[in-house]
Parts: C-alpha cells; structure tokens; sequence
C-alpha cells in the first residue's frame, strides 16, 4: 500500500462520510494537487512531491490532516 | 469582494465612472454658477451705476429747472440785486420746505466775485458771509455759465447747480446754488431695484473734525476709524456689515468693479462698488452694491441636484445592464466551464460543455469541449482504467 493510495481513501471516506458531491470534490482535488485519483492505486509507487501536494489539496478542499 | 476577478475591476471601473459622472456635472454646474453670479454681478455694478447717473441727471434737470423759474421772479432778482437779505428770505423762505420735500436740501445765493461769500442759506439763514472755495464757486465765476456736478462740502456730498442771476440789465448779480445729498439717491435706489448700497467718502476729501461734528448733529455714530481709507456716508442696511472693501476709493476703475459673491445662510449675494466723481474729476467717494441672487442660486442648485440625480440613476442603470450583460455572455459561461473541467477531473467523464453560441467565448467552449473529448478519450486508454 502507497502513501498515495491511503490518502485516496482517506478523501473518499471523508466524501462519502459528509455526503459531498465525489466528482466535484475530486474533480477539485485533483486540479490542485495534479493528480487524478482515479489514477492512484495500491501499487501506485509514492513520490514525495506528489503526496505532500495531494496532502495539501485534501487540506484546502476538505480541510482534512491526512 | 475579491480584486482579481474581472467582475470586481469591471465595477470598480464604472463606479469610478459614475463618480467622475457626478463630480464632472458638478463641476460644470459650479462653474456655470460662477460664471452666471460673475455675469449678474458685473451687471448689478453696471446697472447701478446707469441708475445712479439717470438719478443724477434727473435732479440736475429738476433742479435747473427750479431755479430757472427762480431767476426769472423780477422780485426775487431785484432783492438779490439790491442785496436786500431780508427781503430775498421772505420771498424764498416759504418756497424752501417743498422744495426740501422734493429732496432739495441745499439752497444758496452767492455773491458776485471776486467775494463770492454765502449771501443766503435758505437751509441755514443765520449763517451767511462765509467763503466755500469749492471747484463749482471758482467754475462758475469764471465762465459765468451754469455749472452741474457732485461736490463735497460741509454740508454734505451733494449733487449741485450752480448758475449766475443777471439783473434787469444783464449784469451778474451773484449766483444761486440748489443741491442735493447723494446719500438719499441709495434709498431711492434700493427702492427702485431692491438691491442694498453704501455710500462711501474718500476720507482724503472729508475733514475729521467736520465728520465727528456732522455725526452729533445728525445724532449717528461717528464711524470715522471703522475703515483705513474711507467713511460710510450712509447706507440702506442698519448695521455696516455689508461694506466689505478694504481699498483705496480712488483706485476703483470708472466701469466699477465686482468685489465678491458670498453666502448668508440660505442666500447668496454678490458685491460690487463703482466710483462716484465730483465735479472736478476728483473720485472722492464710491457706491456699494450688494445684490441678492438667491433666486438664481436656488434656480442652479436645484437645476444641478435634478442633473446629478438623473447622473446617478442613469450610471446606476448603465452598470446594472453592462454587469448583466457581461454576467450572461462571459462569467456564467467560464464558471460553466470550470464545473464542467473540476467535474471531468473528478471522474464524471460524461459532463459536458454546452456550446451557447459563437461569439469569442463561445470558440472557447467549443475548443474546451474538444480537448475533454480526448482527454476522456486519453484517459479510457490508461491501463489503471482498463483495469477497472
């Protein structure tokens, strides 16, 4: 399991958990971190760049400490 | 409000455009107004000063026309010959109270030259034999002519004739002198135009000791050290407030000159002054005019409150519609397209761009809607998505 997968599923609990609108909140996730999370899977390899962008993104939209 | 949207500069630019709107309009409003009352002003001075010469020539006319009358009575001219003051003052003396009714307060019989002394005063009979010295006194002896114009004596500022009286055989046999105080003409004039007047006495010209003795007489304050260059001789307010002239009376040009226009509460005035001349050419005083123009005041502040009115509600109505309008056919339509792009991203591959029309931003959307076809397109090429 990669980093980045975890922080994937930490977004999608929180989203299913408060009832947001998933593509428009992934949608807005992904803009910001440049990542599309559909993309990211458990062997996604981790890029330290790229989880401490998703890590922000997830802490702008959803204002959640992954 | 946030400074980086389109929107928010859009409206701070037509705010700034209504504000200019409104500033500009009262800008030419104040202007108008400054030209206008400097219009009125120019002609309040002119206007006085033609009613003041009409006023002049007038009683010069009324009064040549009196003593006209008065040198042609063979007895009046025989007692004047004779030198018989008794007989003259109970001829004249009776006559003197309608003449004063009709504004004629100066009244004298001269002797011939070279005495020329004060053979009557009809105003002041027990005071006679005195020597004036006047301009008028040295012109008329010398061209034996009658003489008109304004003269400053102890008596007063007054507008003059002065003309010879001929005996039975042609010989000067002294001269008669009629007058009267210049003071009196601002009350006919204030009653004729509304307007207020000062009168004002070069003080160059008057004698301190005379004005402080003519101010016991006539039981009014002795006003001498109210100003540096000048006495107010008389005025047709009861308080000195509206002589607002710092000047010298004699540097006052012969057309006159408007001095200020200013606020009193409510009303709005202006002030002028043109100079008065005796007979020799002398200015040796000058006439205040002090016109209300609150009429026209109130006429162009409510004429600039209906313009920037109209100023307002017309911008309002302009940024209203132009914020509409750029809200239809440009914001709805890029906030359309950043749902659609955050959408597709998020994983709603079939959201799509709705091409409204094909005006510039309308080739946008049909570009945009182009590249999410293939990026759609690229993605169902992924392996992490064939996967799924």
């Amino acid at each position: 399991m990669s980093q980045l997968y975890d922080l994937r599923v930490l977004i999608e609990n929180k989203i299913k958990t408060d009832g947001l609108d998933a593509m428009e909140v992934k949608g807005k996730i992904g803009l910001r971190s440049g990542r599309i999370l559909a993309l990211i899977s458990p062997s996604t390899p981790d890029d330290p760049d790229a989880v401490a962008k998703l890590r922000q993104a997830a802490k702008d939209v959803l204002n959640i400490n992954a | 409000m946030k400074w980086n949207l389109i929107r928010t500069k859009v409206l701070v630019a037509l705010a700034a455009c209504l504000v200019l709107g409104v500033g500009g309009i009262l800008a030419l409003m104040y202007y108008s107004f400054v030209r206008n009352s400097q219009a009125l002003a120019a002609e309040s001075v002119t206007g006085a000063q033609k009613l003041f010469t009409i006023l002049e020539a007038r009683e010069i006319s009324k009064m040549t026309a009196v003593s006209e009358t008065l040198i042609m009575n063979p007895e009046v001219r025989d007692a004047f010959a004779a030198k018989d003051r008794s007989r003259l003052l109970e001829l004249t003396a009776p006559l003197y109270p309608r003449l004063k009714s009709q504004g004629i307060t100066n009244w004298m019989f001269h002797t011939p030259e070279p005495d020329m002394a004060v053979f009557l005063r009809l105003h002041n009979p027990a005071k006679f034999g005195d020597h004036l010295n006047r301009f008028m006194d040295k012109e008329v002896a010398r061209t034996h002519a009658m003489v008109t114009g304004n003269e400053l004596a102890k008596a007063g500022f007054a507008v003059r004739i002065l003309r010879p009286v001929y005996d039975a055989r042609g010989g000067v046999t002294g001269y008669v002198e009629l007058g009267e105080e210049i003071g009196q003409f601002i009350h006919t004039m204030k009653n004729q135009t509304g307007d207020d007047y000062g009168l004002l006495l070069s003080k160059k010209f008057v004698d301190r000791q005379f004005w402080a003795d003519s101010s016991a007489v006539w039981k009014r304050r002795d006003n001498w050290d109210d100003n540096p260059n000048f006495v107010v001789a008389d005025k047709t307010t009861p308080t000195d407030n509206i002589i607002q002239f710092q000047g010298e009376v004699a540097a006052v040009p012969d057309q006159g000159k408007v001095l200020q226009w200013f606020h009193e509460g409510d009303s709005a005035f202006v002030r002028g002054i043109f100079p008065i001349r005796d007979a020799a050419g002398n200015t040796v005083g000058a006439m205040f005019v002090v016109r209300d123009i609150s009429s026209l005041y109130m006429a162009m502040r409510h004429t600039r409150n209906v313009l920037v009115l109209v100023t307002v509600v017309a911008l309002a109505l302009g940024i209203f519609l132009v914020l509409t309008l750029l809200n239809r056919l440009i914001f709805r339509r890029l906030e359309h397209i950043i749902v659609v792009a955050t959408r597709v991203v998020g994983g709603d591959y079939e959201s799509e761009i709705r091409v409204e029309s094909d005006d510039e931003v309308g080739q946008f959307e049909q570009l945009f809607e182009q590249f999410r076809r293939v990026f759609v397109d690229l993605l169902a090429h992924v392996p992490e998505f064939q996967e799924k």
